[in-house]
Order: structure tokens, then C-alpha cells, then sequence
């Protein structure tokens, strides 16, 4: 019964869209939840299993990341595993707990920014202050990469 | 057979039967554990719970959920729905009767809960614009399903299991149960008219949108909805001409099913991953269930109970099956009660000398028409009253008694007048 009031409930949703002009397109899947505990951090991922062969894969925790649509269900295992790896080893260093509060701090930042964006009109001269400050912030960004000796070999500079 | 079979397969009977009252337990589950258990303790063997499947009855069903699963996806009910209300520009009481109209009809030619499923989205789409309170909309629609169901072999699943077992085919159906679904949703109408046209007023704003609403969006794939009707089209044909063509029913639903699924393109795994494959097992199960009882002759000493507190009169058998059957579907589920009630009748027939044709349509009308009475007594009531509370609507048991229940006694009273005029 429970899936037949869903699916009802996806039909007044389709119907809803279709008034706006979107373009629904239904498929049926199946949705995976993945936990994972690193000495006390929660990594979490989410992807669907869909006959049409797109698999939706995004990490949750400890801060959401849209990982990548793949293709193949072996890269989803893949994926995730080199993910939990390179979490694993960060955990090692003294600064991961600064750095996993710095990404949640950048994606609430990006939630703001959004916001600000679609709600307010923005004078000139601030987008352009913000921009630089966040262009300033990737070069320091590349700055560290280039000071800093690299502690886990990607898959595809390892070939 | 000895005493301890009769006495385990009217304990396993009675406990499944209760279990699936309380709904404790999912019914599928529990009768399906309750047939298997009827095997363990040897009251049936493998073979004969086997062949006390009404495989017709499976099969409507079947062929039936395939063809709509496909049609389901064209989006032809919203397009309807929506012209409809544009039709009547808007307004709030003539959206009722013209949606509780479509939906009678459409419950009688698909399935009482597939309409719903398709007709309440729409419903609750149309109330959101008008910004109305969606039960006095919900409401005729869920009711008027349920009379539409009664007027046809396919129209709801008892239907579809009295004509299986009966002989009884889609005509004689029309023939025997349309006029008085005509009469009863005619009076019906008239009641939710006296309850609500008065109540829903809108404003010009809110009729401008819905004039506004564009029923072509609707249409998801027009050719797939042109072949979807087609196929319809050629089923009810089928099933117009299945008694005089020697086919059963079942087989004009698998084939209409089938050439659907062939010509319509769409991944069968899709289609069939949408068939109600509980209830289908819900069904097999419960006739292995009362096949059990059959088997230790449980039915025909009902049927010989029946009948002698009846003395035999045909009047009084069937105002008692007629009104037993409508109160008892109010509150309980109507599938396995009619389960129960086919066998009883045909060994009834086989142990007297009357017709028993008028017991099998006030059996329909009862189980079919008593599903109105309360809020549980209906498949189509239970989901629509959990998309109403999905969207923050609390349809409540005697919120839907007060006018689901009088409803179903006006019903059942202009069904006696009916029986009794051109049956008695």
C-alpha cells in the first residue's frame, strides 16, 4: 500500500512539473545508502541502480560532494573505495579534524553564496570583490599543493 | 477425513481471517503463511491447493495490471482531467461531478484502485490552484469509484471473482448491475450536492489559473497513448463478445495485455515490475485457504446451515447475503469475504433446486457498494485518504463514516428495491 500511495505521490509531483514546462522522466531504482566508520568519522555515500545504466554516486558526510556519474557499476565500488582510502590516510595527519571543519564551513559557505545570488541584487563591485577573494583563495590553495609533499598516489598517476 | 483436519483447518482459517481483520500483519504475508500451513498439516495436498487457484480470476487481474501500467504512463487521465475542468470553467462543484462521473466510469472499465491512484494527483493538483480543502473533491471520487467498480465483470476484484466462479460474463454484468450503479450514483450525487456545492466558493484569480492549465503538457508519449487506447478499445470488445466467442475473460485480459506490452516498446521488466504481484499472491492464497475448508466440508455445512434458516426462501437469502455482505465489506476486506461466500453459494445451488443468480448479484452489489461504508472497508479509500494525509489533509475514520456509511445504506436500500423488482 505504502508504494502505492508513492507512486501517487510521484504522479501529483509529474503533474506539478509538467505544468511548469519540465519534462519528467520516471525511472524505476534502486537507492543505496553506504556508512562507513573512520575512528569515530561518518563518511556517507548515496547512489541509485537503474536499468538505463547511470549511477547517481554523492557523498553525505561528513560533507556533501557530488562524486561523478559513472556508468559502470565496478566504478561505483571503485570510487568509493579509493575515497574511504584517501579519508583513511588523511585521518592519520594532526590537521584532518581542521580541514574536515574548513570543507563543512565551504559548503555552507556555497549555500549562502546561492542564496545571496538568487535572492538579493548585488551590486557590481561587490561580485567583483567576491571574486577575487575566491580566486585569491584557490591560488593559495594551489600555492599549498605545490609546498606540500603529496601523501596519497591517485589511480591515474600511479599508471 | 478425520475430525482433527476439520477442526485444524477451521482454527487456521479463523486465525488468518482474524489476523488479517487486525491488520497486525501484512495480508499477503499471513494468508500466504495460512496456505502453506493448510500443506503442513496435510489438509490439502500440493496438487489440489494448486487447483483450488481460480487461475481465470489471476489472470484478469494480470492481464488487466499490465494494460494499465502501460496506459497509466501517457498521461491521458491527467489530459482528461484537466480538459474536464477547464470544460466547466473552474468551477469547484461541477469539477466534482464531472470528475466523480469520469471516475465511475473508468473504475468500471479499469480497476477501482488504479483510478484513484490516477484521478486523486490530478484531484489535489486542481484543489492546490483553487486553494480548496481537497476532501469534498476526494471524497465523491473515492465513493463514486466504488459504485462505477460494482457495474462491471472487471470493475473490482469481487467482480471479477463472482463472474470467474459464477459463469457469469461481462454483459450479463452490464445487463444486470449498470442501471442500478446509474441509480445509486445518481442519488449519491445529489446527496454530496445537498453537503457541499454551497460550501466551495472561489475567486476569479483562482479560476483563471486552472483556465490557464495546459492539458497537452499532460500528454507524456501520444503515440504510445494511441496505442494504449487502441488496445483498450479492442479488449472491451473482447470483452463484450467473450461469452459468445468461448473465451474466458482472463483470456481476453492476457491477450490484451500481452499485445500491449508487444507494441508499446516499453521494457517488460518495467511493466511487469508494476504488477500488484501482493495482491496477486493475496488472491492465490486465499483460495487455498477457503479450498482447505471446501475440502473438509466446512462450506457445505454452511451452506446447509444457510439454507435451512432460510428455509430454502430465495427472498430471504438474498436480502441476508445482500445486507451481510455490504456490512461485513464496510469493515472487512471484501476479497477474502467473497471468497468465502462463492463456494457457500455454489454448494447452496448444488443442494437445492433455486436459482441462484439473484444471490450472486446481491453478493456483487453488497461487497462491492459496502466497501463505501467506512473508511476501511475499500482498498480505494485506504489510499486515498493516505495521499490526503501525505499532503497534510486528515481524512479520519469517522470523518469518512459520516458520510461514507449513510452513502452505503442509501446504496444497499435502492439495491433491495432493485433485487426485489426484477429479481424476486
Amino acid at each position: 500500500m505504502r508504494n502505492i500511495i508513492n507512486t501517487a505521490e510521484v504522479s501529483h509531483h509529474t503533474i506539478k512539473l509538467q505544468q511548469l514546462g519540465g519534462k519528467v522522466q520516471v525511472i524505476n531504482s534502486t537507492l543505496c545508502y553506504v556508512n562507513f566508520n573512520l575512528e569515530g568519522l561518518e563518511l556517507q555515500y548515496v547512489y541509485n541502480v537503474n536499468h538505463k545504466g547511470n549511477y547517481f554516486l554523492e557523498r553525505i558526510k561528513p560533507y556533501p560532494l557530488a562524486l561523478q556519474e559513472v556508468s559502470d557499476e565496478k566504478d561505483i565500488v571503485k570510487i568509493i573505495s579509493e575515497d574511504v582510502d584517501k579519508f583513511r590516510n588523511a585521518l592519520k595527519s594532526n590537521h584532518s579534524v581542521s580541514f574536515i571543519s574548513m570543507a563543512q564551513q565551504i559548503s555552507k559557505i556555497f549555500a549562502v553564496f546561492e542564496d545571496t545570488f538568487l535572492n538579493y541584487n548585488i551590486p557590481f563591485e561587490k561580485i567583483e570583490k567576491m571574486y577575487k577573494k575566491i580566486l585569491a583563495l584557490e591560488f593559495e590553495l594551489d600555492m599549498i599543493r605545490e609546498i606540500s609533499s603529496e601523501i596519497y598516489e591517485q589511480e591515474d598517476k600511479k599508471d | 477425513m478425520e475430525l482433527y483436519h476439520i477442526i485444524t483447518a477451521i482454527a487456521i482459517f479463523i486465525i488468518i481471517y482474524g489476523v488479517i481483520i487486525s491488520e497486525k500483519i501484512n495480508r499477503t504475508t499471513i494468508a500466504v503463511f495460512g496456505a502453506t500451513m493448510l500443506l503442513l498439516f496435510k489438509i490439502v495436498t500440493q496438487d489440489k491447493a494448486i487447483e483450488t487457484i481460480d487461475f481465470n480470476t489471476i489472470g484478469l487481474l494480470v492481464g488487466m495490471m499490465i494494460i494499465v501500467s502501460i496506459l497509466r504512463r501517457t498521461g491521458a487521465f491527467e489530459y482528461m482531467a484537466i480538459k474536464a475542468a477547464k470544460a466547466v470553467k473552474g468551477e469547484p462543484w461541477k469539477i466534482i461531478v464531472v470528475f466523480s462521473l469520469f471516475t465511475a466510469l473508468a473504475s468500471a472499465l479499469l480497476d477501482n484502485v488504479t483510478t484513484i491512484l490516477l484521478m486523486v494527483p490530478i484531484t489535489l493538483v486542481i484543489t492546490d490552484t483553487l486553494e480548496l480543502d481537497p476532501i469534498p473533491f476526494v471524497l465523491p471520487l473515492v465513493i463514486s469509484s466504488n459504485i462505477g467498480g460494482t457495474a462491471t465483470l472487471i470493475g473490482d476484484p469481487p467482480n471479477i471473482m463472482i463472474g470467474s466462479a459464477a459463469g457469469l460474463g461481462f454483459i450479463d454484468f452490464i445487463k444486470n448491475l449498470a442501471p442500478i450503479v446509474i441509480i445509486v450514483l445518481a442519488a449519491v450525487i445529489f446527496i454530496f450536492q445537498l453537503m457541499y456545492k454551497k460550501t466551495l466558493k472561489i475567486t476569479e484569480d483562482k479560476r483563471a489559473k486552472i483556465m490557464a492549465m495546459d492539458e497537452k503538457l499532460a500528454i507524456k508519449d501520444s503515440k504510445l497513448l494511441k496505442k494504449s487506447l487502441a488496445v483498450l478499445t479492442l479488449t472491451m470488445i473482447g470483452f463484450i463478445l467473450h461469452q459468445y466467442l468461448n473465451f474466458e475473460s482472463a483470456t481476453v485480459a492476457l491477450i490484451g495485455g500481452a499485445l500491449l506490452l508487444l507494441i508499446s516498446g516499453m521494457d517488460s521488466e518495467d511493466i511487469l515490475l508494476e504488477i500488484e504481484w501482493p495482491t496477486i499472491f493475496f488472491f492465490m492464497a486465499l483460495f487455498v485457504l477457503v479450498g482447505g475448508l471446501e475440502e473438509v466440508g466446512v462450506i457445505d455445512f454452511l451452506a446447509g446451515g444457510l439454507l435451512n434458516l432460510t428455509n430454502g426462501n430465495l427472498f430471504l437469502m438474498v436480502i441476508l447475503i445482500l445486507w451481510g455482505s455490504a456490512i461485513a465489506s464496510a469493515f472487512l476486506d471484501n476479497i477474502p469475504f467473497v471468497a468465502t461466500m462463492i463456494p457457500l453459494i455454489k454448494s447452496m445451488a448444488a443442494m437445492s433446486a433455486i436459482s441462484v443468480t439473484p444471490l450472486w448479484w446481491a453478493l456483487a452489489l453488497g461487497a462491492c457498494l459496502g466497501g463505501n461504508g467506512t473508511l476501511v472497508g475499500a482498498s480505494a479509500n485506504v489510499i486515498a485518504s493516505g495521499m490526503l494525509n501525505k499532503h497534510g489533509h486528515k481524512l479520519s475514520f469517522v470523518g469518512y463514516l459520516k458520510a461514507g456509511f449513510p452513502i452505503m445504506i442509501v446504496s444497499v436500500v435502492l439495491s433491495t428495491v432493485y433485487l426485489i423488482i426484477f429479481y424476486l
